[in-house]
């Protein structure tokens, strides 16, 4: 696994693009489908996210010559909470509106799967840089399947997108013209988030068969 | 494949745990000190600015509003501390927004007969009393917690006789996942809502959380604590108090009825949160009954 002569920019398009983290090892799942509703608040975690994966796989790399082998994982988990409780009082103190509607999730970044799976699978092995940039282009390949399921969900979900209107409101079904458009009710909940990502799996699946041929 | 590391004894690996994490906990406590000022402020700029919102003053698109023919329209301040008619353009600085809260909400205490005294008269320090008495709420309390609303006058005009053009009582309770916190604003005849809002809740973002948007919130105005019997009388001894969050739409569940002014519409796929919300009014705002009684009788006169 010591690619010593892969350029630096490819750790970050390979994790962005090829092996996508939520598409193609389908990790963070879970988060995907709590923050997604409102494009603003993907955003926001898909940043966090990223700040998170390339600093901690930065650090991880750096220790990674000195860390006792048997208290590998907690030295991992440390250097990785220490991030998400950075990143969680930033918001907390700047921004109060997205840290209210962000609530639990935020901690639970240090549970991400992406985040430990980077420093486990790549930060480990490879000098800091390399780290700082494979856990930039996972955490930026989770933001943007993020915004992408955000996207769809605020859009048929609340017809809006970052909170501005796009579907008018006289499109809307009313007392006085009950055929008219209605959101689209099953987008709000989380299990949407599932069908999306279910979905986008299957068309980056079929697009690398393809591929191959 | 694997780069070669060194083997510990357990001494060292003990030592190496203890100096991560001290390393990390100096930075942790480090960060939090740094940003504990930054954090009350954005926390104090969020509650005034709800307590703004739930008065009518400031609007959730991010600017001041004030009455005029019935409507609202949007305002600036001034320098003199008095808001003036604006454009939705004129985004307030967190400064204007504390300012206008410190000029135009005064906390005050209310007791079981429904008599209002001052924190100084009572010799209270506010500061104390709102964070001693949170987590119980302050409904309760032999003396409890209200804000006046004071009318839009220049700054140097504002004095304890001013008449207050409306009351903010605190409100809690539970919701689905954990405790909510908000504000109703009531107009001087201590039945007429003014406006509300949710400061402090952690329900479901997309469903329960609609409690603290303005579509959900924007059915309050108008709307009356006190629920009218069938024929529509309104008695302030005995009419049961509160604002009752129906499943589905008013107009489906409760028609025409007196009692449609204090129901509310339910959001989709949040009936506990409504339900929590339902008992937060009734269980907060039931001890003010005298204080509501009095308001009413004050302002027939």
């Amino acid at each position: 696994m010591t690619q010593e002569n892969v350029p630096l920019k490819r750790y970050l398009t390979d994790q962005l693009l090829n092996s996508n983290q939520v598409l193609v090892a389908v990790l963070g799942i879970c988060s995907a489908l709590g923050v997604t509703n409102r494009l603003k608040v993907a955003v926001t975690m898909g940043l966090s996210v990223t700040f998170v994966t390339g600093f901690s796989s930065f650090f991880v790399s750096l220790l990674r010559k000195i860390t006792p082998d048997s208290v590998r994982m907690i030295t991992q988990l440390a250097i990785i909470s220490l991030f998400v409780i950075v990143i969680d009082q930033f918001l907390q103190a700047y921004f109060l509106d997205i840290s209210k509607v962000m609530s639990v999730f935020v901690g639970l970044i240090i549970t991400n799967c992406i985040v430990m799976g980077r420093a486990e699978g790549m930060a480990k092995n490879v000098p800091p840089l390399p780290a700082f940039f494979d856990g930039i282009g996972a955490g930026l390949g989770y933001a943007l399947v993020l915004c992408i399921i955000g996207f769809i969900r605020e859009l048929f979900g609340f017809g809006e997108i970052f909170g501005m209107r796009v579907i008018p409101l006289s499109w809307y079904a009313s007392p006085q013209n009950p055929d008219g458009y209605q959101n689209f009710g099953l987008m709000v909940m989380a299990p949407a988030a599932f069908f999306i990502i279910g979905i986008l799996i299957a068309v980056v699946n079929a697009y690398k068969a393809r591929q191959k041929k | 494949m694997q780069e070669s590391r060194r083997s510990y004894t357990d001494t060292q690996t003990i030592v190496f745990t203890v100096i991560l994490s001290f390393i990390c906990a100096f930075i942790l406590s480090a960060l939090a000190s740094a940003l504990s000022v930054p954090k009350e402020e954005a926390k104090e700029l969020d509650r005034s600015r709800q307590m703004l919102q739930s008065a009518q003053i400031y609007n959730s698109l991010g600017y001041f509003q004030i009455e005029k023919n019935d409507t609202y329209i949007p305002a600036k301040l001034v320098p003199d501390g008095q808001l003036v008619e604006g454009t939705k353009d004129d985004h307030p600085s967190s400064q204007d927004i504390l300012t206008v809260y410190r000029n135009r909400i005064v906390p005050i205490l209310v007791d079981d007969a429904g008599n209002v005294t001052s924190f100084e008269k009572a010799k209270i320090n506010y500061i104390d009393y709102l964070r001693n008495n949170k987590k119980q709420g302050y409904a309760n309390l032999p003396l409890k917690l209200a804000y006046k609303i004071l009318p839009n006058v220049p700054e140097k005009e504002i004095n304890e006789d001013l008449l207050p053009i409306g009351y903010i009582i605190p409100v809690s309770g539970f919701g689905l996942w954990d405790a909510i916190y908000g504000y109703l604003a009531i107009a001087p005849d201590g039945d007429t809502v003014i406006g509300v809002a949710w400061y402090d809740q952690k329900e479901t973002p997309g469903l329960g959380a609609n409690i603290a948007e303005q579509d959900w919130q924007s059915q309050f105005p108008g709307k009356k604590i006190l629920q009218a019997d069938s024929s529509g009388i309104t008695d302030f001894l005995k009419s049961s108090i509160g604002l009752t969050v129906v499943r589905g739409k008013v107009a489906d569940v409760v028609g025409r009825e007196p009692k449609a002014l204090s129901s509310l519409d339910g959001m989709a796929g949040a009936t506990l949160t409504g339900n929590g919300v339902t008992k937060a009014y009734k269980d907060s705002l039931t001890p003010y009954r005298n204080f509501f009684k009095k308001l009413h009788d004050q302002n027939k006169k």
